[in-house]
């Protein structure tokens, strides 16, 4: 035991005496660290904020594992410090061991710097899991401190160490998140990424720090840092040498794959299942919507019935955190990001009561589900009620949306029957099946949400059909009878029966409502029974339909003023799901992404 | 029993013999020298005896114990001094003692043998900002952390000036009075001459010449020069018989006369006479005694320093 807490005590006393040591291990990660802060806003949102100590944690576990442990085991080879331990009665074990726990110890303080200003100057919240996160990261650091040291052990000279430090730090620093984040990248990097060892440890490091988990959740990348710390070790003992002379041959360099060997099974396990590029997606979502944001000034309705005239509205991770009635008065000190809402009214996310998502509405498929549930969000409808379609489709497709890889409006299955649900679209649909009318097509939200071809192939097939006279019957009757049911005080929801023929998905609450006003309902009651009564019927009221204090933060921006002419439902001016600004035409990008 | 027993040893690296069989003997307490030119074998031997490198064939003992099974045991009870080694530039004097005498069973008084290799004062100095001597004195002083009973010094003072190169060699007498089993390498044979009681002259990895110095310049070369000038050529044909059965040449066109004998002092008194009778007048005289050099080179046909 001595000779390694006498070799221990006197490394900890080199660095400390080291400025170099001092400047990479602590200056340098803390200046990114608020680098990265002030440039992503870290003040407006916690999650951001765990994403740069993520970061700072890669960069700085980078740099201690591959200069702190590698350069440094070289040079002391090189100036032939090494040497005169050869001759002592002393293996290279404690050299090995005192190297890693004088590196992890030194690498620790910049850890709680780290957090200490997150918590202390960016009102982070220290995450649930913080032991889990801190013992990551001192596996971390061992196993890229023990990376370095195989560097150091199958590298001739300085020089070729330096080539092989570069070869492995350089893809690490910029391929693995630490510094882009790996969802914005395109998906042969990320498939790239998924060989290096960063990659996994800058995900364990965010998904314990944004999405709460802990060690035993990450047991893949903790094992694979593991046996890549083991290999290394025991290699890094067996070719230790001591002066710079004894050369060591070109196939025992093999050995930095070997060490590498958990990364590389990994990396082709991710090739195939993309798990990791799912989950680093997840992430990003997670990140992209805990965001602070503030609708100043806008004209809210609230989803009850009710309408703030002039009310701000405070979104803060995910959540509502505050509706004011009156302008806030000091915005700035809410660390928000401020949208100006003048003229334009805040309404909680649209739902449609009644979709077949398996089916294109038109004539031929289109891409399929998932991007039927994109042509929602887009189109502001931020949740459907699937009937009548594979329940295991669906549910897969549901959980994908929930956990946040994709993006698309929420799915619910079953829900309450007692609702009224006049479906007055797909009536109208009939009607214009029978006349061969393609003005439904023409809307311009519809244009944009909706697949050209399938648009195209369906305005082909109307205008080849037989004309008939068509039978309004069946609406007139139906409108009456919704009348009758709004006198009458019943739930009425609004279901566009999307899939059907000619009702494609969409903008279909919004085609749904006009119906509604045009039979003579107020735009009021049609935008409460698609937002609250909706949200009542489905058992989800305590969630969304309502802009309240809590609820999800799922809204839309519209444009002017609905209750004044149920047409401004289509000029949407932003959609946000769950505290997330939707970038709206990227939603059909995803799957190339 | 002797410090240093080796009989038949050899080493090859692959199909390169680098040691071809060495026969050696140190006795406890003697200063041995190893000579010999760059790739004779001469480290080879030494790092195996250190219990750093494994031997091919023969039988090895260093302080009873055989280095190849017994290496930890060896490195724990001999001091070595190797040339070239360096420390951390911000370690201090003391903290590498400190360090190095935690590897080590037996611990000698520190704060003395800072003050016997003169290095107290600068205990807390920086290892970077020692003179060349002083880390040398350092390196003397943590092979003499553990108070080895033998202890290797291989190349003590190559790279040094000359002023440190003495200051080193009176510390190494000092340990020689001591008692220690002494092994030196080195290139310089005034080194060897001045330290080691017995040398061995290694070349092509064997021994080629082992006893004390004086003992292998007689048996090379049996003989000193002496180197006579006169005012005018001598007469070489009358040289007195005695001298002229001797190795002699003639040098200045005859003013410079030297002669290889045995017995240098009655070849003086000899050749003084003789230039005497000859009506000459001496201008100098010189007597010559072959150095370890011309043994070297004589035995070898190189130089040592290449």
């Amino acid at each position: 035991m001595k000779p390694y807490i006498a070799q221990i005590r006197s490394n900890l006393r080199l660095m400390g005496r080291d400025r170099s040591v001092l400047f990479f291990s602590y200056l340098f990660p803390l200046i990114f660290f608020f680098a990265f802060a002030q440039s992503y806003h870290a003040r407006e949102s916690a999650a951001i904020m765990a994403q740069v100590i993520a970061m700072v944690l890669i960069i700085g576990i980078l740099g201690n594992g591959f200069f702190g442990a590698g350069m440094r085991a070289v040079q002391d080879r090189e100036t032939n410090v090494l040497r005169r331990f050869k001759v002592a009665p002393v293996g290279p074990s404690p050299i090995i061991v005192a190297s890693m726990v004088s590196g992890l110890v030194a690498f620790l303080p910049s850890v709680f710097l780290f957090f200490f200003f997150g918590t202390a100057m960016y009102h982070m919240p220290l995450p649930r899991n913080l032991l889990s996160v801190i013992v990551f990261v001192c596996i971390g650091v061992l196993a890229f401190r023990s990376m370095g040291m195989i560097i150091a052990a199958v590298a001739n000279s300085a020089q070729e160490a330096g080539i092989l430090v570069q070869i492995l730090y350089l893809p690490m620093l910029f391929i693995s998140g630490a510094t882009f984040p790996l969802s914005m990248m395109p998906r042969w990097m990320q498939n790239i990424a998924e060989f290096l060892p960063a990659t996994y440890l800058y995900q364990g490091i965010q998904s314990m720090m944004l999405g709460g988990e802990s060690l035993a959740r990450n047991l893949v990348a903790v094992g694979a840092l593991i046996v890549a710390l083991c290999v290394a070790l025991f290699v890094g003992t067996k070719l230790f040498r001591w002066e710079k002379e004894e050369k060591i041959s070109n196939q025992s360099k093999l050995w930095i794959l070997g060490v590498l060997s958990p990364f590389l099974i990994l990396g082709l396990y991710q090739a195939k299942t993309q798990q990791n590029v799912e989950k680093a997606k997840i992430l990003a979502r997670n990140a992209a919507r805990s965001g602070s944001v503030l609708f100043q000034n806008a004209k809210i309705f609230v989803g009850d019935g009710t309408v703030i005239p002039n009310g701000s509205v405070l979104v803060r991770n995910q959540k509502i955190a505050q509706v004011f009635t009156t302008p806030p008065e000091d915005p700035k000190s809410l660390n928000a990001e401020v949208v100006d809402a003048a003229g334009k009214t805040l309404l909680p996310g649209l739902i449609d009561m009644q979709v077949h998502l398996d089916a294109s509405g038109g004539v031929h498929s289109d891409s399929g589900i998932k991007r039927r549930l994109a042509a929602y969000l887009y189109s502001g409808i931020t949740a459907v009620r699937s009937t009548g379609d594979p329940p295991e489709i669906v549910s897969k497709l549901a959980q994908a949306v929930n956990s946040g890889a994709y993006l698309g409006a929420e799915v619910f299955t079953g829900g309450s029957n007692t609702a009224y649900d006049p479906g007055l679209s797909a009536l109208e649909a009939n009607i214009d099946l029978e006349t061969g009318n393609p003005a439904p097509l023409n809307r311009s939200l519809l244009q944009q949400a909706a697949p050209a071809g399938l648009l195209k192939s369906t305005r082909v097939f109307l205008e080849r059909q037989k004309r008939t006279t068509p039978n309004l019957l069946p609406l007139e009757r139906a409108k009456q009878n919704l009348l009758a049911a709004c006198k009458a005080g019943l739930l009425l929801v609004t279901g566009s029966g999307a899939g059907s023929m000619l009702v494609i998905h969409g903008p279909t609450v919004q085609n749904e409502m006009e119906l509604w006003v045009k039979a003579g309902i107020p735009p009021a009651v049609a935008l409460k029974a698609a937002t609250f009564n909706a949200a009542t019927a489905l058992h989800a009221d305590n969630r969304i339909g309502l802009i309240r204090e809590g609820h999800d933060a799922t809204l839309i921006l519209l444009d002017g003023d609905p209750l004044q002419d149920i047409a401004n439902t289509e000029h949407i001016y932003l959609v946000m799901f769950r505290g997330e600004r939707i970038n709206r035409p990227d939603l059909f990008n995803q799957d190339k992404q | 029993m002797p410090a240093i027993a080796v009989n038949g040893l050899h080493k090859s690296y692959g199909p390169v013999e680098a040691v071809r069989g060495i026969d050696l003997e140190v006795e406890t307490g003697e200063v041995f020298g190893l000579l010999g030119p760059n790739g004779a074998g001469k480290t080879t031997t030494v790092e195996i005896l250190e219990g750093l490198r494994p031997r091919t064939r023969g039988k090895v003992s260093v302080l009873g114990l055989d280095p190849a099974l017994q290496s930890r045991e060896i490195k724990n009870r001999i001091g070595v001094c190797l040339q070239a080694t360096n420390l951390p530039d911000k370690m201090q004097v003391q903290e590498a003692l400190e360090l190095f005498g935690a590897f080590y069973d037996r611990q000698t008084d520190r704060k003395q043998l800072l003050e016997r290799l003169q290095l107290w004062e600068k205990r807390e100095a920086f290892y970077k900002s020692l003179s060349g001597g002083q880390k040398q004195r350092v390196a003397l002083a943590l092979a003499l952390l553990n108070d080895p009973a033998l202890l290797f010094l291989d190349e003590p003072t190559t790279g040094l000036d000359p002023q440190v190169r003495l200051e080193i060699h009176g510390i190494i007498q000092e340990l020689k009075e001591s008692r220690r089993t002494i092994l030196i390498t080195t290139h310089y044979i005034e080194e060897a001459e001045r330290l080691c009681d017995r040398v061995a002259i290694i070349d092509a990895g064997k021994i080629i010449e082992l006893g004390t110095p004086r003992e292998i310049q007689e048996r090379v070369l049996g003989q000193s020069i002496v180197e006579i000038s006169t005012n005018e050529p001598a007469p070489l044909e009358q040289l007195p018989e005695k001298l002229r059965n001797e190795k002699h040449a003639a040098r200045d066109s005859g003013k410079t006369l030297s002669v290889q004998t045995k017995s240098p002092a009655a070849a003086i008194v000899e050749l003084v006479k003789w230039i005497e009778q000859q009506g000459l007048q001496l201008v100098d005289i010189h007597l010559k005694r072959p150095t370890l050099e011309d043994v070297f080179i004589e035995l070898t046909g190189k130089k040592l320093r290449e």
